[in-house]
């Protein structure tokens, strides 16, 4: 039976003085004067600075009445006379608000106002003038900042109540006892400190409360109070704390997450002028600042106020800090993709401020993948910081905070994952429990602490600067320093020899999902990463051959691709409408490339190695259809970089026979009726391939809560979703290339068509997946119980492969039931294994000898509709001798993801066994620019024809060379100058 | 109403992380379906005022609205 528990008592003496504290913040402002005449224009943001308005235009607002509209911005107006008693103080003017808004005062930016601060000093910016016209912009968002500051959470929603905005005048004495009080409560009320300093406090608290009569508020009363907490809480020394926390002031800021990207050009001009309007105030004040990109909209968008910026760069207090573009994800992104990343961010850093920064900083990002420090490290990057690992790991407790970190090259950066959350509030409980979380107390020094909103909420506020001046005064809290972000690195890890090492990837033991949510996302970045690629090699050599490079279209679609990578959007951790975005945008730089890449009269390999695989080529009067497109499988047989025309000669003798075992020239194949594989014998190797489920498609209830886009729960096969037959197996196609199995599968919501591909002349069998997706949390994968003794499976990881263990001894491989990959895995013996090969996924996991491709999810949150409707999408199951080196999966992914087209070009080919990652024009326009990649794990040497320039990765020159020397997993950069 | 709700009204909810779906609209009432973030607004009534004053100024139509709020499973406690 329901019931209350009813608890008589009387009232805690520390409740009391919370009671009191209550009381006295309303003392605050000693005088407010209601600006009445102000005006609301409703609008929704369409653009970057673009908005449709409301019919209703501009309407009076007053207090009480409701404003703001579902995803609005609303525009203010007002004009207002300063009363005279009001004239000569320092006057600020003031707004509660669960919105963020902008102020422009007498046509200067004076600050902003949101749901962490209500109030703006207006003095030194109105140059003693009586008249003020206010021109305000505001956005409301109904998801406060990641939820940290209670006060705004009660107050989310679409439609907000007006509750007036004022001039005000500031009783100081009042405001720095409220700071000072606010300081001591957050201590009293923390577990994590002495419980004897925690009585003090509220003893003494109560006493200098005492102090002040309530019914009759007087300044010098409170002025006592505070001398009473000066003389005795601050003077005592009693209890002693210990720890050496550095304070970096930071606001994360998400660029689409519960909002599209158009909104993040506001939210940064907000964060970027509150804390500058912080800084002219608080002359030691300096912030850190993430993202390029961030910058370049500031600057198109507010020059004004960018300028300001630079001025406040120049004298320290504003730090860049993040050498990539925008903070991408960092799994699934290819390795070119990271380097543009840092190429791009430390281009714009050099150009506008004439800075080349040395970290990256990416604290929110889901993981890290193990190429990163190579490419950090050449991009002019010493110090990599990220969050997650310590915060956010759901099994086991990463094992450092300071460290250095070192990649699959061998290459070693230092690494900063610091111990608690990126977004704090500055108070003495969040520093101490950093303090307490802090693993390498003995080795790492200093431990970091960011604070300051994020998201929007605009960083830091008064409020943590007033406390973080007070702390000094604490003698039972650690030590603490106020450094910026490149500060901190430099004095704690540079040269520190006592760092712990780690050599692997930097995986996150939760948001598993991420490497799957938002199938088309991930489609499309791998066909664009590749387009771009093809864009820049076909525009170099046209160049040579005197043609315009088009530099601008270029570097303009890698930006639109690069911010799409930022971590909550390729993820696919954003609400729908960002979703909507993003596919207009890559679709569009997917058409700009095509006519980048233009077309010729033969077919162009642009791989530095001879296409010999197996491929479809687009042809109307194809023989062969695949994803709804005509066209001929053939092997292309063009040489490295050049181009050819490819005949197409039918087969005219038998080569498949279609009986019980469907009998290639490799296999003896026997399909179940739902397209899975009962037996899969090869007949040149003289081995079966299957050992149980093969092939098969498996749907599981996936319930991970909260964090529904993000994360697979580790029981998610615990509950299987059933499937029917709607069409069992039956022969589509039998060509003299191809033959091709249709079989449709269905759930009541949606319908699954797999069409799998045997062929003549490859050991490689194709599925093709045309998929009317409508379930609802419902993880979909593709299962291959090999016929496989391995302890490992070995995943591309775009520049070089990872091995992962297949095992569950630890708990470390229990947590890594899903991983990323890039275009294939692998698992095999010394003689021969399977290889499943992807254009589009990234999630795999894997126990024992069974693999599985994670091929959809279906999840309701922030997006209700992800991966809704209709997918196509294929993968290649390729059995194959020896080992995946030897067999040279990582040659066939390459030729399976790049698809041919025509350009009539050749180029000499002098890599070696070198991938050619890249081929452009430098950035300054002197140079071609050659990235080669070393991706099986072998050392060489190539000699080349004439000398070369060694470059790093931002195309900075630092030496020549006539022979390359390489080791395994390194990136080569060389200039070629023209 | 179908294509007003799908096409004008939606994609501003969506924007706030909220879902609005059309069920029908039959002698003035108008039901609906909210999702997401909507589904657990401690002041979704506002927003229900805004809809039926958006509806009026647009297709000049007063109508009643009734609301099923549908929340996922796991704020569903």
């Amino acid at each position: 039976m329901a019931h209350i528990k009813v608890v008589r008592r009387s009232m805690r003496p520390e409740e009391w003085t919370d009671l009191r504290f209550g009381w006295l913040k309303r003392y605050i402002y000693e005088e407010k004067f209601e600006i009445e005449n102000l005006k609301v224009r409703n609008a929704r943001q369409v653009g970057e600075n673009e908005y449709e308005f409301y019919p209703e235009g501009w309407q009076p607002l007053k207090k009480g009445d409701m404003y703001f509209t579902p995803d609005g911005t609303a525009f203010f107006d007002a004009d207002v006379i300063i009363p005279e008693r009001m004239q000569g103080k320092e006057l600020w003017f003031s707004l509660k608000t669960a919105a963020e808004i902008i102020v422009k005062c007498n046509g200067k930016y004076v600050g902003g106002v949101d749901p962490n601060r209500d109030r703006i000093l207006l003095t030194p910016y109105i140059d003693g003038n009586t008249a003020l016209h206010f021109e305000m912009e505001g956005y409301n968002r109904s998801k406060p900042d990641d939820e940290r500051n209670p006060e705004s959470l009660s107050v989310r929603g679409c439609r907000q109540i007006f509750e007036g905005a004022y001039l005000a005048v500031i009783n100081h004495t009042v405001l720095d006892l409220v700071y000072d009080i606010e300081l001591l409560l957050d201590i009293a009320k923390s577990d994590s400190f002495n419980e004897d300093y925690r009585a003090f406090i509220n003893r003494e608290l109560n006493n200098a409360l005492n102090l002040i009569d309530f019914d009759d508020v007087q300044t010098e009363d409170v002025a006592n109070a505070q001398k009473y907490v000066n003389d005795v809480i601050f003077a005592n020394d009693d209890y002693k704390g210990n720890g050496d926390v550095a304070l970096v002031a930071h606001s994360h800021l998400d660029l689409a997450y519960y909002w599209r990207r158009i909104h993040s050009v506001q939210k940064n001009l907000r964060t970027v002028l509150i804390q500058l309007r912080l800084m002219d105030r608080y002359p030691d004040f300096k912030y850190t600042h993430t993202q390029p990109q961030t910058y370049e909209m500031l600057e198109k968008y507010y020059p004004e106020v960018f300028e300001e910026l630079k001025e406040k760069i120049a004298n320290g207090q504003f730090e860049p800090v993040g050498a990539m573009y925008v903070e991408p994800d960092c799994n699934i992104p290819s390795a070119e993709s990271l380097i543009r990343q840092c190429l791009y961010g430390q281009s714009y850093y050099r150009e506008k401020f004439g800075k080349t920064i040395d970290n990256a900083w990416l604290p929110d990002v889901f993981g890290n993948s193990w190429v990163l420090p190579q490419i950090l490290l050449k991009s002019g990057v010493k110090y990599f910081v990220s969050n997650k690992m310590s915060t956010w790991n759901d099994t086991n407790r990463f094992p450092h905070n300071n460290f250095i970190w070192r990649g699959i090259d061998g290459s070693e950066v230092y690494a900063c994952v610091p111990p608690t959350h990126f977004i704090t509030w500055n108070a003495p409980s969040s520093v101490q429990e950093n303090w307490d979380a802090y693993q390498d107390k003995n080795s790492g020094g200093q431990t970091l602490q960011m604070f300051g909103y994020g998201d929007g909420g605009s960083g830091v506020t008064e409020e943590m600067i007033e406390l973080m001046h007070r702390f000094s005064k604490v003698s039972a809290m650690p030590k603490t320093e106020h450094l910026g972000g490149s500060e901190y690195l430099h004095k704690n890890l540079d040269g520190n020899e006592n760092l712990e090492k780690w050599d692997g990837e930097l995986y996150l033991e939760m948001h598993r999902g991420t490497f799957t949510t938002k199938s088309d996302l991930k489609r499309m970045n791998r066909k664009l990463e590749y387009k771009l690629r093809e864009a820049e090699i076909i525009s170099t050599l046209n160049h040579l051959k005197g043609a315009t490079y088009p530099y601008e279209e270029i570097k303009d679609c890698y930006k639109i691709l690069l911010t799409n990578q930022f971590h909550d959007i390729l993820p696919g951790s954003h609400i729908h409408p960002v979703f909507v975005d993003t596919m207009k945008e890559l679709n569009e730089i997917d058409a700009r490339l095509e006519s980048v890449i233009g077309t010729g009269d033969k077919y162009f390999n642009s791989l530095n190695f001879k296409r010999e695989h197996l491929t479809f080529i687009e042809d109307t009067d194809g023989h062969s259809e695949r994803l709804g497109v005509k066209g001929n499988w053939v092997i292309p047989n063009i040489p490295a970089l050049s181009s050819a025309v490819i005949p197409w000669r039918t087969f005219a003798g038998e080569w498949c026979e279609i009986a019980d075992y469907i009998t290639t020239p490799f296999y003896k194949i026997k399909f179940n009726k739902d397209g899975s594989i009962e037996s899969l014998f090869d007949r040149e190797l003289k081995r079966e391939w299957t050992d149980g489920e093969f092939n098969k498609l498996k749907l599981y209830k996936d319930n991970p809560g909260v964090y529904d886009a993000w994360d697979i729960l580790p029981n998610y096969k615990e509950v299987e979703v059933p499937y029917k037959i709607i069409s069992p197996l039956k022969t589509i196609e039998k060509s003299s290339e191809c033959a091709a199995f249709e079989v449709i599968l269905g759930t009541e919501k949606s319908t699954w068509k797999r069409i799998i591909r045997v062929f003549r002349q490859s050991r490689g069998i194709e599925v093709e997946n045309i998929v009317d997706w409508h379930e609802k949390h419902v993880l979909a994968k593709a299962q291959f119980d090999c016929n496989v003794l391995t302890r490992e499976a070995v995943c591309d990881l775009g520049a070089g492969f990872i091995k992962r263990e297949t095992h569950r001894n630890t708990s470390w491989q229990q947590a890594r039931f899903e991983v990323c990959h890039h275009k294939w895995f692998d698992m095999a013996e010394t003689d021969g294994g399977i290889a499943i090969i992807n254009e589009s996924k990234y999630g795999a996991g894997f126990y024992e000898n069974s693999a599985s491709l994670s091929l959809l999810r279906s999840t309701i949150r922030p997006d209700i509709e992800s991966d809704m409707g209709h997918h196509e999408f294929c993968y290649m199951i390729y059995p194959h001798p020896q080992d995946f080196v030897s067999a040279e999966i990582n040659n066939i992914a390459y030729e399976y993801n790049v698809p041919m087209v025509k350009a009539d070009l050749t180029c000499e080919n002098s890599f070696g066994e070198l991938f050619l990652q890249t081929m452009k024009m430098s950035e300054n326009g002197k140079m071609i620019v050659i990235r080669l990649s070393e991706q099986n794990g072998k050392r060489g040497q190539i000699e080349l024809s004439g000398k070369v320039k060694i470059l790093n990765m931002l195309e900075d020159v630092i030496g020549e060379a006539t022979t390359l020397n390489y080791s395994p997993f390194e990136i080569l950069t060389v200039g070629i100058e023209i | 109403m179908e294509n007003y709700i799908k096409n004008i009204l939606a994609p501003k909810l969506q924007g706030d992380g909220g879902w609005i779906e059309f069920v029908n609209f039959e002698f003035g009432v108008l039901t609906v379906i909210f999702r997401g973030e909507c589904s657990k607004c401690l002041i979704l009534d506002r927003c229900i005022d805004w809809i039926k004053q958006e509806i009026k100024r647009d297709l000049g139509i007063n109508c009643e609205i009734e609301a099923i709020r549908k929340k996922p499973f796991f704020w569903d406690n």
